[in-house]
């Protein structure tokens, strides 16, 4: 009846996980209980769950990464305090749970942190950046939101009921087979790596045709910004490269569930088939991160220099060829696997090359900073961090390039420091910029910069403080993922290291601190311009925040930076541009679809984690019916009067004339 | 600028459209193309073409009329011209201006599944040759 | 060429609105098209991984039957045929909607369910034989290889007399109307797909298979 399911498989036996999961659990339950009983409920459900505004799905996104980011980041601590204290002793992580941490460390960063910040951060802008008024499609982005916090969720699950994967944050088999993984914890991963892997497909195929479809009349190729730009690259590897990590892991799936002989080590399995197809996904991954947060430094950059970015077309053109050649270096993932020197020296000259395309990118930003009137406010001190970090990774990257040097350091601790230099370096950075650059944009108001700062700092020492020693001690030979180590030589580096992670630790805290100054200064810190950092791009031609339908009469591009020449020319001529002619505007209406299939695509999940098959039946018959209960729907809009929208982009035009008319010439 | 001015630019940029900007959906022949019967005919010259080139690949391994090895280049290219067929005559997907976008992403398609398909099989053929197969290893523990 | 003229040589409205680029937003038939139409190479990206998979895989067969022991082209020239003649009949259904002729459309629906049924039922046929011979998936990894491959086809074929019966009621209950001629499109797109991989299929898997 309940497949592999009994109360055997909830570990009351480790007080670390319950206690940990029980006030998870409990803080959850107090603020559903706060929500329903405070009557909340229903403006959350019609505003926020079911709504189909491409901005709330951002920010919905963004909250969910912020979340997981935290929850990452508590396993990250827990590494490091156990390797600190693990030297010659056997620390406070028994093996079997350390390896679910670092397991869940990763998977979580990556598919659950870093993904969804990116793509939060994609909702909130780029419809906007390209003047118009939601994505291709509205109600499949709604899907996406939720499938992807399905995967989450089903993560989540497996702390209290069962166990996670114990095989690292991508499951190479036979490690990950059945017959070594009895147990659900990679079925854990599978099914929630599965399931918010469809969510993010979906969301490529929503943003290539958004962005290549539905653009402002005038916004040619070559005047969209370039964060919409980096942004297209993304979500076209994000569509070829997703499929790829659909198809290995359905083939594991098969290994698994059905004893199939993919990857396993009879009957002609290939368990480096594994890794190759895994890494083709993989690589491109790394860029479907990074791009976005190009985007959103050059948007950074170029804003708080207070000039447009240099070299606008080399940095189209760095970003496509970063977009194609990306796939074409997976191999320097695995180059120790056996390959000859033939196949290992191609994919090192391609990673070489690959570089070419970021050093392009950090010449154009150095060279848009050249001259300019720089003011470090928060966005931009993360937009520097990462330049001087950003490279180092790059580099130490390039070395790991070379297959010789690779042999001496694969899977040593040098490499753990390369990847965290260039995802916390480049992601993070660029993820935590646009957070505070684009919060007054959704918000209405401003981030603390005081606290913005000290986040900053703190968390910019406390990488150093941490990455630095992990890559000496990887050239000392310390391997990734040990319980406990036996080498007084590595001792005093893992200890700089976990005083480090003190250090960020309380830079994340100073993080946390300031968005709830933020929220309580509120009133001090409101932005009534719309325009609060003097932007160049359409999205700050919208009030803050802006209205469901973005803009009141689609703007008319006339050339790069719209937002920029239509506000120079306000300031020439001292008046704003005349009124448009205002017409009714048809909005997609709200839907419940997303949140009810991926509550099926829940119940799915943790039924075939489980074996419990007539609930598996069950959850797909719903998401079927609920996606034919869509299709059948005859109204899909609904209309804003243009007596409405008038009134709210005369706001609007009166905020903007009050800053016209209070404006001074170009901030200090 | 004024509202005028505007609406000018606006009106330039309609001409631009009609001239340049012309753009269909993949599947959708283009407009002034869509009465039945030039519908029919394409679909009927499509099944022709394609059958053609399905009795050839199915015929062509039992003959002598290819040279043994080169069986399996002939029956790629066989495939790859009726893939061709299809997306000509039955998806409507053309090289025509009309159809830039479908075309392009077509091709960055055509080129992931080659970069995968052919770095795996090379990738895997290398390994394959430089490491010394399981049952030797296993011969070796006996 | 006026906006009016356009509208009216143009019964599905594809130039009704503005153009893509530079007059702003594309029509929703194009929108939705195309991006159904990125979803059908990402499936296509998808397939590849199993083609992969199954290239590198098809020689190790750990002392089991080969595919030249195994596929019955006959069979598979047979399913071949239907398969295409349902792309073709699909297409007739495409020029009914467009003629407005809703006989037509029943007709060339059933049709084109009939055959992929057809396709369907003699894949089955094909698995369950070589189950029953001991030539299951989880005899070789050959074996594993070719049923997912294969298998992941006739579930998209699945899939699609799913939504086949689908929009046939959608099109009784609503008529032609603009949303569901777009689904039918999107529909029709991803048959004559299924039709493109079956080609690389039959080519790949039973043609080089049976001759190797």
């Amino acid at each position: 009846m309940l497949g592999k399911l009994s109360w055997d498989v909830i570990p009351f036996d480790q007080p670390l996980p319950m206690i940990a999961s029980a006030v998870v659990a409990l803080t959850i339950l107090g603020v559903l209980a706060w929500v329903f009983l405070a009557g909340h409920f229903p403006y959350l459900w019609r505003e926020w769950i079911t709504s189909v505004d491409h901005k709330r799905i951002g920010v919905m996104y963004t909250l969910l990464a912020l979340l997981m980011l935290l929850r990452g980041f508590s396993d990250a601590v827990m590494m490091r305090s156990q390797q600190a204290l693990a030297f010659q002793a056997p620390g406070y992580l028994p093996p079997d749970h350390f390896n679910q941490v670092f397991s869940a460390h990763g998977t979580i960063m990556i598919f659950f942190g870093a993904m969804p910040f990116v793509i939060g951060l994609m909702n909130l802008v780029v419809p906007l950046q390209l003047g118009v008024r939601d994505v291709a499609f509205p109600t499949l982005n709604s899907v996406s939101l939720w499938l992807t916090a399905t995967g989450a969720l089903l993560v989540n699950i497996s702390l209290v009921i069962g166990e996670f994967a114990r095989t690292g944050w991508l499951p190479y088999p036979p490690l990950s087979e059945t017959a070594y993984s009895p147990g659900v914890g990679v079925d854990y991963y599978l099914w929630a790596v599965q399931i918010a892997g469809v969510g993010t497909l979906l969301t490529g195929i929503n943003f290539v045709t958004t962005i290549l479809k539905m653009r402002a009349p005038g916004m040619s190729y070559l005047r969209m910004s370039m964060f919409c730009w980096t942004s297209l690259a993304a979500s076209l590897l994000i569509v070829a490269a997703f499929p790829i990590l659909t198809a290995t892991l359905a083939m594991l799936t098969l290994d698994r569930y059905f004893g199939f002989h993919f990857f396993t080590n009879e009957a002609g399995g290939n368990m480096l088939m594994f890794v190759n197809l895994i890494w083709a996904w993989g690589h491109p991954e790394v860029y479907i991160l990074v791009l976005p947060a190009f985007g959103i430094f050059s948007e950074v950059i170029s804003t708080f220099s207070s000039k447009p970015l240099f070299g606008y077309r080399s940095m189209v053109a760095a970003t496509l060829f970063i977009c194609i050649v990306s796939f074409m270096v997976w191999l320097h993932h695995f180059f120790t696997m056996g390959a000859g020197a033939d196949v290992n020296a191609a994919f090192g000259i391609a990673t070489s090359i690959i570089a070419v395309g970021t050093g392009v990118k950090i010449y154009n930003w150095m060279f848009t900073m050249y001259g300019g009137r720089i003011r470090f406010a928060t966005p931009m001190l993360w937009s520097l961090g990462f330049m001087v970090t950003f490279v180092i990774g790059g580099m130490t990257g390039v070395l790991l390039a070379v297959p010789p040097a690779d042999f001496l350091l694969h899977n040593s601790l040098f490499l753990v420091a390369h990847f965290h230099n260039v995802i916390i370096g480049g992601v993070l950075f660029g993820a935590f910029a646009g957070y505070t650059y684009w919060f007054p944009k959704a918000f209405g108001f401003r981030l603390h910069e005081g606290w913005g700062k000290l986040a900053f700092w703190l968390t910019l020492i406390g990488f150093y403080a941490t990455f630095v020693p992990l890559y000496a001690v990887g050239l000392l030979g310390m391997t990734r993922r040990m319980q406990h180590f036996d080498v007084p030589a590595w001792y005093p580096w893992v200890l700089v290291a976990g005083a480090g992670m003190i250090i960020t630790t309380a830079g994340v805290v100073a993080q946390i601190i300031q968005l709830v100054v933020s929220i309580r200064q509120r009133a001090a810190l409101r932005d009534s311009t719309g325009d609060p950092w003097d932007g160049r791009s359409l999205e700050w031609a919208t009030p803050s925040p802006p209205p469901v339908f973005n803009f009141a009469a689609l703007p008319h591009v006339e050339g790069e930076e719209p937002y920029w020449s239509i506000k120079q020319r306000a300031r020439e001529q001292n008046r704003l541009r005349d009124e448009p002619e205002y017409e009714p505007i048809e909005m997609p209406r709200n839907s419940p679809t997303g949140f009810i299939c991926a509550f099926f695509a829940t119940v799915m999940g943790f039924a075939l984690i489980w074996h419990i098959w007539w609930m598996v039946a069950l959850g797909a018959l719903g998401a079927f019916a609920t996606f034919v209960v869509f299709a059948w729907r005859d109204k899909p809009e609904y209309v804003i009067s243009a007596a409405e929208v008038a009134r709210i982009d005369r706001a609007n035009r009166s905020a903007r004339r009050e800053a016209l008319a209070t404006y001074t010439g170009p901030r200090p | 600028m004024s509202n005028a001015d505007d609406r000018h630019a606006q009106r330039r940029d309609t001409h631009d459209l009609e001239r340049y900007d012309i753009d269909t959906a993949p599947g959708d022949e283009y407009l002034g193309d869509t009465d039945v019967g030039s519908g029919l005919r394409g679909y009927v010259i499509g099944l022709g073409l394609a059958t053609l080139l399905t009795i050839a690949s199915f015929w062509l391994p039992g003959t002598d009329l290819v040279w043994a090895p080169g069986v399996p280049v002939a029956l790629v290219v066989l495939a790859i011209a009726q893939m061709g067929v299809h997306l000509v005559f039955f998806l409507h997907i053309t090289t025509g201006p009309d159809n830039t976008n479908n075309a392009l992403a077509l091709a960055f398609g055509v080129l992931i599944v080659v970069l995968v398909i052919g770095g795996s099989i090379w990738i895997m053929a290398n390994l394959d040759k430089n490491l010394m197969p399981m049952n030797a290893i296993m011969n070796m523990n006996r | 060429m006026t906006a009016m003229d356009v509208r009216e040589r143009d019964p599905y409205r594809i130039h009704g609105g503005h153009g893509h680029a530079l007059g702003g937003p594309a029509p929703i038939r194009i929108v939705v098209g195309y991006g159904f139409w990125i979803f059908l190479l990402s499936d296509i990206v998808m397939f590849s991984a199993f083609f992969a998979a199954y290239a590198v895989l098809a020689g190790k067969t750990a002392g089991g039957p080969s595919g030249a022991e195994l596929f019955n082209l006959r069979n598979v020239a047979i399913e071949t045929a239907a398969l295409l003649l349902s792309s073709f009949t699909c297409g007739l259904a495409g020029l009914a909607v467009t003629a407005r002729r809703s006989s037509w459309f029943y007709v060339a629906m059933t049709v084109t369910f009939v055959l992929g049924a057809s396709f369907i039922l003699l894949e089955l046929r094909e698995f369950v034989h070589m189950v029953a011979s001991g030539a299951g998936p989880t005899r070789s990894a050959f074996l594993s290889a070719f049923f997912t491959l294969v298998g992941c086809h006739g579930l998209h074929v699945t899939a699609g007399l799913l939504w086949l019966l689908t929009m046939m009621a959608q099109i009784f209950a609503k008529g032609f109307r603009d949303d569901i001629l777009r689904r039918f499109m999107c529909f029709s797109l991803f048959w004559h797909a299924l039709d493109i991989i079956w080609v690389a299929l039959f080519t790949v898997v039973y043609l080089l298979g049976a001759s190797r």
